[in-house]
């Protein structure tokens, strides 16, 4: 638990809270004495519970240590615990220059850093209420925190408690920050009395695709970063297939196709003139078995016989792309070997934006499909997926990334809409509020994947570059670089968006990331198979086929 | 009355007035040289400039104006354009290109800071191909205003449609 408790403090600041002058007396989770007391009960059932040493509170540094007059933590706590029973904690501050960062409460919440503690010290016993949003911001987080270790620890009656608490402290909040930990609460509510939503319950209705769908189009609408991710990966497809005559591009998730108009458009203008375009997209079975994939097929069908492409559309319905075989994607290609002729054969693109990540909930899933993906022998596969590490062995490191990857991109949502509100007519400020909204249902139906599920359930499994850089590698891939066209596109884009200076466009070692601040939020890489491991295939299908 | 005097020199008088008149009318009633005058504005003048009367609102109206309004700000040039007529028609024309796209995008780079010459084609056409994408996909559900260009601001207050 010490351990735990290090990881924490090492980045991201002192655990528990580190809030409060010395001149507010908080109890144990820096509720304001006058703001506790809706439920004083669970309060001094949180506190019995602390002072019973069970949820008990290891010495940490402070952070950044500014002035030397402040306490240990540890020194202090059973000191006092035994002077006031009904106060347990007094925390000591560690107090360092407030971060007032552009990005707003939950930059500050980043470093985790505490406002500038007023010196002046009331006599013992006196409250003197100071309500910061700072400050509550910085324990709201620290009450998550808290209530997410006592999760891990099962201690599910100090969790319970702490829930309600973050509840009030979320409500005395403001701004994305109340949003974040809003989410987060009722995700963890979810866990503690298992009610974790699964396909297939009487929530099927909420939890459809075409909710999902929806949901995602409004988070499509509000932020750039699925534009950002469907620019960067045409322009590698676009740079991938030059001077090729027939392309086929399969989409791993196809959703509603927003990805392709822009790709079309620019196979329509390439010098040389388009190639014959052929598009497999596949999706979730639907629950009124309505053929989405067909209808979506169809449009994009119509605008490309607009601008002048030949185009074809393939639909596969399949639950999970383990399901996928090789064969299936392989056979349609085979079946037009008669008009081949002198276009030469077919150049391949693979594209998963956000959808491998989920593969990891079953073991040897993502294997699997990598496979697949090798033995269409693609010229490039575009990967797009969150830059966090929502993966971790315990609960409580999954949480932790989770809560500063989200509160970021709350933090991001927020801001765009500030912006725009000069110049605009009301209506239109008015969807772009509406589109955010669903566009933060959106992230909270993830928040409680990543919070309340376990297992095959929990499907958001969010890993980082690095981790699927060793991924693809492993599977016999190599990196493309992404080129500098990409990244001036994606500059550009950014440019474009209102509020769009916390938002930086970063290259790495070939892969673009689109970050909020200094957080990168979602990466995009280009791969190709490696000549070894075509090799390998090569000789294998020559050997199955005999 | 001095009118019978007066009135052959008045006729003379109109007579040479009308003549200087046609002269000078001529050149602003003839409407391919008024393409090439107004093709040369940027964006909010050419709509203003379609306000002065039928015929100038008539000849701001042709995509050819607006394609060279357009071509004024995007790296390219002309062979790119030749190449992108039919695709820019077929996705709406070069007039809704500009209101929705290009117009928008220069207003928000040029406050930015950005050189407004440096807008890429390729980047305002593919944010228009989401849109006229979108705008067939939101017929069949019935939204009003697609809303893949929101992000680029609308409140444009000469808005010629």
């Amino acid at each position: 638990m010490k351990r735990d408790h290090q990881d924490i403090g090492g980045g991201r600041g002192g655990y528990p809270a580190v809030t409060g002058a010395d001149n507010n007396h908080r109890n144990s989770f820096g509720v304001p004495a006058t703001v506790a007391i809706a439920e004083p009960s669970a309060v001094t059932t949180a506190s019995s519970l602390l002072s019973s040493g069970v949820y008990d509170f290891r010495p940490i540094p402070p952070p950044i240590p500014a002035s030397g007059s402040r306490g240990v933590y540890g020194a202090d706590l059973p000191s006092e615990m035994i002077e006031s029973p009904r106060e347990p904690k007094r925390m000591r501050t560690c107090s360092s220059s407030s971060s007032s960062s552009p990005g707003g409460i939950a930059s500050g919440v980043m470093g985790l850093s505490t406002e500038n503690a007023s010196s002046a010290k009331s006599a013992a016993g006196l409250p003197v209420v100071v309500v910061d949003t700072q400050e509550t911001g910085i324990r709201l987080v620290h009450a998550l925190l808290a209530c997410a270790e006592a999760v891990q620890q099962e201690n599910f009656k100090a969790a319970d408690a702490l829930v309600k608490q973050i509840s009030m402290l979320a409500a005395a909040q403001g701004g994305p920050m109340r949003k974040v930990a809003g989410y987060f609460a009722e995700a963890i509510a979810r866990r503690i009395y298992r009610r974790c939503p699964r396909p297939g319950s009487d929530r099927a209705a909420l939890d459809s695709p075409a909710l999902d769908d929806l949901l995602h189009v409004h988070f499509y609408e509000s932020c750039p970063y699925l534009k950002f991710a469907h620019f960067t990966a045409n322009q590698a497809i676009l740079e991938a297939f030059a001077s090729c005559r027939r392309v086929h591009v399969i989409d791993f998730g196809l959703r509603q196709g927003m990805q392709w108009p822009a790709l079309l458009q620019a196979l329509a203008l390439r010098p040389g003139g388009p190639p014959s375009f052929r598009l497999t997209g596949i999706g979730p079975p639907q629950a009124d078995h309505s053929d989405a994939l067909q209808q979506v097929g169809w449009k994009l069908a119509v605008l490309a016989k607009n601008i002048g492409i030949e185009f074809h559309f393939r639909g596969f319905v399949a639950a999970s792309l383990a399901d996928l075989e090789p064969r299936m994607l392989l056979e349609l290609e085979s079946g037009n070997k008669g008009d081949r002729g002198d276009d030469g054969e077919e150049a391949v693109a693979v594209n998963s934006v956000m959808e491998l990540h989920r593969l990891l909930a079953r073991p040897g899933a993502v294997e699997k499909v990598l496979g697949t993906v090798r033995a269409l022998r693609p010229r490039i596969v575009t990967v797009v997926e969150e830059e966090a590490n929502h993966n971790g062995r315990t609960f409580l490191e999954r949480f932790t990334e989770a809560l500063h990857y989200y509160s970021s991109m709350f933090d991001s949502l927020e801001s765009g809409e500030a912006e725009t509100a000069e110049g605009e007519t009301a209506s239109a400020a008015e969807e772009q509020q509406q589109h955010r909204a669903m566009a933060e249902a959106y992230l909270g139906r993830q928040i409680c994947n990543v919070v309340a599920c376990e297992g095959t359930e929990r499907t958001e499994r969010h890993e980082t570059l690095g981790q699927w850089r060793w991924r693809m590698a492993r599977a016999g891939f190599e990196p493309v670089h992404l080129g500098s066209n990409a990244y001036k596109q994606a500059s550009m884009l950014l440019a474009l968006y209102a509020g769009g200076e916390g938002f930086r466009v970063e290259e790495a070692d070939g892969c673009l990331t689109l970050g909020w601040h200094t957080r990168p939020l979602i990466a995009t890489s280009a791969w190709r198979v490696t000549a070894a491991a075509a090799a390998t295939a090569a000789v294998t299908a020559a050997v199955t086929t005999r | 009355m001095s009118s019978a005097y007066e009135q052959p020199l008045l006729l003379q008088q109109r007579g040479r007035e009308a003549e200087e008149e046609e002269t000078l009318a001529a050149i602003t009633d003839n409407a391919d040289l008024m393409a090439e005058v107004l093709g040369r504005l940027d964006g909010r003048s050419l709509a203003a400039a379609g306000c002065v009367c039928r015929l100038w609102a008539a000849v701001s109206r042709r995509e050819s104006v607006w394609e060279a309004v357009c071509g004024q700000h995007v790296a390219g040039g002309a062979a790119a354009g030749a190449q992108a007529r039919p695709v820019v028609a077929a996705l709406g024309g070069y007039r809704r290109l500009y209101r929705l796209c290009l117009g928008p995008a220069l207003d928000r780079l040029g406050a930015g800071g950005w050189p407004a010459a440096r807008l890429s084609l390729s980047l305002s056409l593919s944010l228009f191909s989401i849109e006229c994408y979108e705008r067939r996909l939101g017929r069949e559900r019935g939204h009003p205003l697609p809303a893949s260009l929101l992000f680029l601001g609308h409140g444009n207050p000469v808005d010629v449609s």
